[in-house]
């Protein structure tokens, strides 16, 4: 419980809404760009690595949850455990210490892909009957016309999608704490975990 | 009043005068029944017999539809593009060319799309009619701790803030030379440029906000005083009681009836 207070002190409070705002302004300008990842999880991480595995979590899961319940995409409601999962280890892997050199980054962001591809196929084969409504259903379409049923048809659409889109996600998270200052870093709890 | 992220349309209407948790409540269950009721049309006969007439008690029946068709028609478009014709062995119902239309993959195209249409306009009618802060509000009043809803609200009236200033840094960059179209290499390597300015401009000001809100008394335990007032009616509370016993109603039918 005491850790759990010093995880969320004042400073991991404030980055929070921050975060979810960074996921979601650069989720929509990938969307504009018209890449074939999404990077909505690049605050997720960011959090994650700074303050820990709970406040990881937490950020996913609300970023998840107000861009549904505020009507600006309610499909990615369903999905929050799937971005809570991501934050949670990023969280994890920051104290094992494998966020701290960009190939180390990179790493893990593949593993934690794959493992966020099969949190999210359930999902997405429960709840939108396997497909994503974007460029990636011609993946889902792929595997299916290979006689794959729905579900393991979208976990390979993820598993071949998600881990390039955590490990870019991790790159750049790696790229941003190494330009903060180390002043600011220290206000977090596990800001000076990372060198 | 800042603008605020948020679909939200103020109505004087009867559904926007609930309480947030009844409305919250009626969103859960609404949710609940479209995951778990079984049959092929149902999701469609609840968006007939529950969405419509809510959206139309709340007014705001048009915004909602608006909203609904431009985020389900592609969901709809892949799943009988997928479901229909790429079914692996299934009946054919006729085909053309190439392409037959199967009868399971038609039926799974079909349930999946009302699923999608249910849990996509339960959401967006929530939305539309409740004020985000006022929700926050009632759940600090019921046990909810504070910084939860400071993070929810602090949030919802960042992101706009957050989306002109991604599109300034994106401006700024094509005035710099930087290429977002063309080439799948081009547009990855303006993801730099793009993403790194926008976090660390935004984590600047973290620090000053940290001791901003601790100036004003933020972690003080005591109670604290509000400008909003909810009001809520005396029949609420037992309505939202009868709501959620709706619940275990839809898991029984889902397990009795398959």
């Amino acid at each position: 419980m005491n850790s759990l207070r010093k995880e969320f002190n004042t400073t991991t409070l404030v980055l929070i809404p921050v975060a979810i705002a960074i996921n979601i302004a650069i989720g929509h300008t990938i969307y504009i760009l018209k890449l074939p990842f999404y990077l909505d999880s690049i605050g997720t991480i960011l959090v994650g690595v700074l303050a820990g595995p709970w406040a990881g979590a937490l950020t996913g899961l609300l970023s998840n949850l107000i861009w549904g319940f505020t009507g600006l995409n309610p499909a990615y409601a369903p999905f929050a455990a799937v971005a809570a999962v991501i934050g949670m280890l990023a969280g994890l892997a920051a104290q094992a210490g494998w966020v701290s050199s960009w190939w180390k980054a990179l790493i893990t962001g593949l593993v934690v892909g794959v493992i966020s591809a099969a949190v999210s196929a359930p999902i997405s084969a429960y709840v939108f009957g396997g497909v994503t409504g974007s460029g990636n259903d011609a993946l889902v379409a792929m595997f299916r016309s290979f006689g794959a049923s729905v579900l393991p048809a979208s976990f390979a659409q993820g598993a071949l999608t998600d881990p390039v889109d955590k490990a870019i996600s991790f790159v750049l998270v790696w790229l941003i704490i190494m330009a903060l200052p180390m002043r600011f870093r220290a206000r977090f709890p596990q800001g000076q975990m990372q060198t | 009043m800042s603008e605020q992220f948020s679909i939200f349309q103020s109505r004087p209407s009867r559904l926007h005068a609930l309480h947030p948790v009844t409305k919250l409540v009626l969103t859960f269950c609404l949710l609940a029944a479209a995951l778990l009721l079984p049959g092929l049309w149902t999701n469609y006969l609840l968006f007939a017999l529950a969405i419509l007439p809510l959206a139309t008690l709340g007014q705001v029946t048009g915004p909602l539809l608006r909203a609904v068709w431009p985020t389900v028609l592609p969901f709809a478009i892949s799943v009988f593009l997928i479901q229909g014709i790429i079914y692996p062995h299934g009946t054919p119902l006729f085909s053309l060319g190439p392409l037959t239309l199967k009868r399971e993959g038609l039926l799974l195209a079909i349930s999946g799309t009302g699923r999608i249409l249910m849990v996509v306009s339960n959401f967006i009618l929530f939305a539309l009619i409740t004020r985000p802060d006022t929700l926050m509000l009632s759940l600090v009043q019921r046990g909810v701790p504070g910084g939860l809803a400071y993070i929810v609200v602090a949030s919802i009236q960042l992101v706009p803030r957050f989306r002109a200033r991604a599109a300034a840094i994106l401006d700024a960059q094509h005035a710099r030379g930087l290429e977002t179209t063309g080439s799948l290499r081009r547009r990855l390597s303006a993801i730099v440029p793009l993403v790194v300015p926008l976090i660390l401009s935004s984590l600047v000001d973290v620090e000053e906000r940290a001791l901003a809100i601790e100036a004003r008394a933020f972690n003080h335990p005591g109670p604290k005083t509000s400008l909003i007032e909810i009001t809520e009616a005396g029949w609420e509370r037992p309505a939202r009681w009868l709501l959620l016993l709706t619940v275990p109603v839809s898991l029984g039918l889902r397990l009795w009836l398959g």
